[in-house]
């Protein structure tokens, strides 16, 4: 039993579609921290240093 | 307040789900919601696809997160724990259960994998036990698992928690007999929720409809529904349908009370029913009888 040509081209379609959707938290999250000026990853590294002081 | 919260999520990972899904159980069982359908086979596949993927399961991710993932991303470890947690759980919760819904919908609509998710679908009857009703091997590359504790490996842990927590409770509950969405249909006022709440989780009445044994009464869609957590990918993909009504059957039309073993360990073991989809030289996906379609409807058609 094989995949029906629609099915297959559906899949394909929405697989394409779900990469986007698997970006798009971390797109939103690095368009807020460039708007707010954000830079968490600095933040932490300095309390690291910090800390080993 | 946050603190009790995570407290309730850290132990409903380890021993508050497997209690909570026990005392679901025995309350559907109390009011007869498994009508006399739980024979002896159904009772013990039903028990031991309960048990035995705990045991198994869990040393596998512990091994996998312990062992595997420091040896295929070496250095990386905790690499992404400045993440704030709104983000982190927003990343974890999109990323694991898309995944499975990619799991899921393959398995419907590749027919060489249906075989491995057929036991989820086999029994005539809904309950919390179906949550955790699968063939062995598909729990054991349940994909989403491995992205979630690589994604905990990484350093997003903390937000890992909540979303598996979270998760478990809205899967328990579209897979439960207590039709506990009922009063978000009947109600009036509570309409407005009812729209928002069932286009982003799976309900009871959404996912009934996926375990339906035919679509022909215009509730049933097990060609569709395919969302765990969030039905908001059947919204997405067009591969859902919205009735605010429950199926008349539940199961597959041809299911054959194949041996409880073969269900589960299907295809080391194989079953001797004549025909089954799970026996040596059974098709790989039985046709459907073919039946009167009923007339209907009011019906959200969301599936293309």
């Amino acid at each position: 039993m094989k995949l029906e040509k629609d099915t297959a081209r559906k899949l394909t379609r929405d697989i394409i579609i779900s990469l986007f959707i698997y970006a798009l938290p971390v797109v939103l999250m690095l368009l807020t921290f460039y708007v707010n000026g954000q830079r968490p990853w600095k933040e932490k590294t300095t309390a690291t240093i910090l800390n080993n002081h | 307040m946050l603190h009790y919260i995570e407290l309730i999520f850290r132990n409903l990972s380890v021993w508050g789900l497997p209690v909570l899904m026990i005392i679901t159980g025995i309350v559907e069982f109390a009011l007869g919601l498994y009508e006399n359908k739980w024979d002896k086979n159904e009772r013990i596949l039903d028990i031991v696809c309960f048990v035995v993927p705990k045991i198994v399961i869990r040393p596998a991710i512990v091994y996998f997160t312990l062992l595997a993932l420091p040896a295929l991303l070496p250095g990386l470890k905790g690499i992404f724990s400045w993440v704030p947690f709104f983000w982190g759980f927003l990343i974890i919760a999109v990323a694991d259960d898309l995944t499975q819904y990619w799991y899921h919908r393959l398995h419907h609509q590749v027919p060489w994998l249906w075989r491995f998710h057929r036991t989820h679908h086999s029994a005539p009857y809904m309950g919390m036990a179906m949550a955790s009703r699968q063939n062995l091997l598909y729990t054991i590359f349940f994909s989403q698992i491995y992205l979630t504790a690589a994604l905990t490996y990484l350093g997003l842990g903390y937000a890992a928690i909540f979303v598996t927590g979270l998760k478990s409770l809205i899967t328990t509950g579209a897979h439960s007999s207590i039709k506990w969405d009922k009063p978000f249909y009947t109600k009036k006022w509570l309409h407005p929720v009812a729209w928002v709440m069932e286009r982003l989780i799976s309900t009871p009445a959404t996912h009934h409809a996926h375990h339906a044994d035919t679509t022909d009464d215009g509730v049933g869609y097990y060609k569709g529904n395919f969302g765990n957590m969030f039905f908001i990918w059947d919204v997405i993909f067009k591969t859902g349908i919205i009735t605010r009504q429950y199926p008349s059957g539940y199961g597959t039309k041809n299911y054959k009370k194949e041996e409880w073993y073969a269900q589960f360990l299907w295809p080391i073991f194989k079953s001797k029913k004549e025909g089954s989809e799970l026996s040596a030289d059974g098709p790989m996906v039985a046709q459907d009888p073919v039946e009167e379609p009923a007339l209907n409807y009011n019906i959200t058609r969301v599936a293309s």
